[in-house]
């Protein structure tokens, strides 16, 4: 049920976004993928929502080929640094969603759909906000009805890509403990983007410290921090 | 965008005028409109209660008015949904899609609004006559569209394109794709993230169209008159019934339609600056 | 690999396919074929009898007038849409929304409205009528009358493109400038107008081309009367409901012309100036 990342290579029109990746997680890690902007961090994550297509290399997890199903099958709740709520559709609705677009065999009834809504709810401590649209929401409130919408759909892996980016330092660490929390209360795989150090060693049980488009170094942060293997890991680490 | 709104925010508290030329350029534009606009609308609004409430009322509840008025509204609200609903894909279509010729095609868009109606009104009629291109064609399945209420339909459909495409290219070109992406990641085929995220997102913008149109095919006389045979109660439009009062020097007559359109561009008005603060909201 | 991967944010192939045929067939059905066809019933007789129509005597008073009627309006609304604009763009004052609600109001009103308040105004039973008569002054049934419905039909144009970009683009640069000591008058002529002037041509275009085309408005004031009050779209008309359908079709295809003019000239702005034109488009 690890999750195996075998040298996988992106390349964008003019510059290679990852010159390729490995990388091995096991089942339930909390993953951070940290570097500077242009690193490759974002299409990582975005190849394995299934949004960013490889070219080369291969993705396993939970014994399926990952790359070869589309975004759709996978399973892999993903969220954005901007939230990308629905804005047309109430707390409850973008929360039920991906359940509503199963297809009728698999679909929940509409009774269970709205219990899974409200535990979910309370979950992000927002038991009272169902019925309100994002528009009425904080920054911080958003991002945890994205969370719970990807929960909802009892992903088989979290991405988060720089989930805490738009928002100010208080709100993100108070966040950051929560978000680990609820990862350890699902017991999924995450992998989470951030370029924030701090906030990467603060929260992950490994971390990839990325820089173009290569894995500089990949451990327990205790032991990234204690031994950094390349120039650009200290350089990083000291910044 | 709030950020933006809240930027702006102190300068609004600043007393001092900093630019000149507050006082003529404001002068100016309020005595052209005024001259302009103001003052002959308010003529057209006084006029038929020179005779009453009563009396405006006995003008416009005339069964061949009442008829003229059906036709107009009713066929532009038609159209106006036609349009909506071929603009949202033509508009998809020039934002998301890559092909030869698209540049052409996006052109020929604001054909409606740069031909002048009457070249489109001899054209269409042309066409659509029963020995037309496209009318010879339709009235071999039975389908008579020209002089009939549905060349004002065709009419009005043609007039009303722009409005709708033109409406939903830039909010279409501007809406983040993440949202399609969180679709996907949730589970949604592309139908369902289409016809659940996609279009009820675009909904506001939508209607904006949909409402420009209905506005201007209300309206709208040139193109039609030609087509549409402008029998008395079948397929006479609103405008082309205050021309012909006026000809009979029936000016309170054509002043009283000519209220009932100036009401109804009002409420269109309303509405659509409802519709906006809507869609803003939405952000 | 790369066959099998599905881009969530693009639509199925087939789906791409049809709705691209959907897109493209709808605007050839409307908008193309209408083009085709006044061109096809202008060259009927022959280039040689299409251009006769257009150079007898008739025809060419016809364009003249057209071209005086534009001549006057679209500088006048010129004027009033930079004034307008600096106005509200660059100042801050209360009722600008009321403003710039009544400044679009002629978009949404009928264009047989807005020539019929002339009427209300001018005409024999309206406000000024009698005096006019005691006078012997003409307004409608004259040029004064025909240029008054085309400065009211075009008033929106240059304003409503104006006002977005003017407001997009700040007031930084005009502040600056007045305080390195520049006056107003070069303020605007030296930093404004080279900021603004692709948006001002474009919206100069627009307004001219609809200036030329319109006929509801000049329809209801100009009396229709051959070879002096007639504009070119009323020419188009006469010549039509007189069966003279090459004649017709020839005045309208140089109407066409004019439009097509009119639409290269304006793709081309947009294509070369997208950027500083984008700010008129997201209102």
């Amino acid at each position: 049920m690890s999750l195996i990342i075998d040298s996988v290579a992106k390349r964008f029109a003019r510059f290679p976004a990852l010159n390729g990746v490995s990388l091995n997680a096991p089942q339930g890690a909390f993953v951070a993928l940290v570097g500077p902007s242009g690193s490759g961090k974002t299409t990582l994550l975005r190849i394995l929502g299934g949004l960013e297509e490889a070219d080369s290399g291969s993705v396993r997890f939970a014994d399926l080929n990952w790359l070869s199903m589309p975004a759709r099958e996978r399973k892999a709740g993903f969220v954005f640094q901007q939230y990308a709520l629905f804005k047309h559709m109430t707390v409850a609705d973008n929360i039920a969603f991906g359940l509503r677009v199963r297809p009728r065999r698999e679909r929940p009834s509409r009774g269970e759909i709205r219990d899974r809504v409200q535990e979910l709810l309370r979950l992000v401590q927002l038991e009272e906000f169902g019925g309100r649209y994002p528009s009425q929401l904080s920054g911080g409130q958003r991002q945890r009805v994205a969370l719970a919408r990807a929960l909802a759909i009892e992903p088989r892996m979290l991405l988060l890509d720089e989930p805490f980016g738009a928002l100010d330092a208080k709100v993100r660490k108070e966040l950051r403990v929560w978000l680990r929390h609820i990862h350890d209360k699902a017991g999924v795989t995450s992998i989470f983007v951030t370029h924030d150090q701090e906030e990467a060693f603060a929260v992950a049980d490994l971390v990839a410290v990325m820089n173009a488009g290569r894995i500089e170094q990949y451990g327990a942060p205790a032991d990234v921090r204690r031994d950094p293997k390349t120039k650009f890991v200290a350089e990083f680490l000291s910044a | 965008m709030s950020a933006f709104g809240l930027a702006l925010t102190p300068m609004k508290l600043r007393q001092r005028r900093v630019l000149p030329g507050f006082g003529l350029s404001l002068g100016f534009t309020v005595f052209y409109l005024t001259v302009i606009v103001l003052i002959p609308l308010m003529a057209l609004v006084i006029r038929p209660f020179a005779l009453g409430f009563g009396g405006f009322w006995t003008e416009i509840s005339t069964p061949r008015v009442l008829a003229s008025l059906r036709l107009s509204f009713g066929m532009a609200a038609l159209a106006a949904v036609i349009d909506s609903f071929f603009g949202l894909i033509i508009a998809w279509v020039l934002v998301r899609y890559r092909f030869a010729g698209k540049g052409l095609l996006d052109a020929l868009i604001d054909l409606p609004f740069a031909l002048p109606t009457a070249v489109a009104g001899i054209a269409l009629s042309t066409l659509y006559a029963p020995n037309g291109w496209i009318g010879a064609i339709l009235i071999a399945h039975g389908i008579r569209i020209a002089y009939t209420p549905w060349g004002v339909l065709v009419a009005m459909t043609f007039i009303g394109l722009p409005f709708t495409v033109r409406t939903l290219q830039p909010v279409m070109s501007e809406q983040s794709q993440d949202v399609e992406e969180v679709a996907a990641t949730l589970g949604a085929t592309r139908l369902q993230t289409i016809f659940r995220v996609v279009v009820p997102m675009l909904l506001p913008t939508l209607l904006t169209g949909t409402a420009m149109a209905f506005a201007r095919g209300a309206g709208e006389y040139g193109s039609i008159i030609f087509l549409a045979g402008n029998l008395p109660m079948v397929s006479e439009i609103a405008p082309l019934l205050i021309i012909t009062k006026l000809e009979e020097y029936d000016y309170a007559g054509a002043a009283a339609i000519g209220v009932v359109m100036l009401a109804a561009a009002f409420v269109m008005l309303l509405a659509l600056n409802a519709l906006q603060a809507w869609a803003a909201r939405r952000r | 690999m790369s066959g099998k991967f599905q881009n969530p944010t693009q639509d199925p192939l087939l789906l791409r396919i049809f709705l691209s045929l959907v897109a493209i067939g709808f605007v050839a059905l409307f908008l193309v074929l209408p083009l085709l066809i006044v061109f096809k019933e202008a060259l009927a007789d022959g280039l040689g009898k299409a251009f006769a129509a257009i150079i007898e005597p008739d025809a060419l008073s016809a364009v003249k007038l057209s071209l005086l009627a534009a001549g006057i309006a679209v500088p006048l609304n010129t004027v009033f849409g930079i004034s307008a604009a600096w106005a509200v763009a660059k100042h801050d004052f209360s009722g600008k929304t009321i403003l710039v609600t009544l400044i679009d109001l002629p978009f949404s009103v009928s264009p047989v409205v807005s020539g019929l308040i002339y009427v209300l105004v001018f005409g024999l039973q309206g406000w000024f009528g009698s005096y006019l008569l005691d006078h012997d002054i003409h307004i409608l049934f004259a040029l004064p009358g025909i240029v008054l419905a085309t400065i009211f039909v075009t008033f929106p144009f240059v304003a409503r493109e104006l006002i977005p970009l003017m407001v997009d683009q700040g007031r930084d640069e005009e502040e600056a400038a007045i305080s390195l000591g520049a006056s107003g008058f070069s303020t605007f002529c030296r930093v404004t107008l080279p900021n603004i002037k692709w948006g001002l041509l474009y919206a100069v275009l627009l307004c001219n081309a609809r200036a030329l085309g319109e006929f509801g408005a000049v329809s209801v004031v100009s009396g229709h009367i051959r070879g002096q009050t007639n504009t070119m779209p009323l020419h188009v008309e006469l010549l039509y409901n007189n069966y003279d359908y090459v004649g017709a079709f020839a005045v309208a295809a140089l109407l066409a012309l004019l439009a097509l003019l009119t639409l290269v000239f304006k793709t081309i702005l947009e294509w070369r100036y997208a950027d500083e034109l984008a700010a008129m488009h997201r209102h």
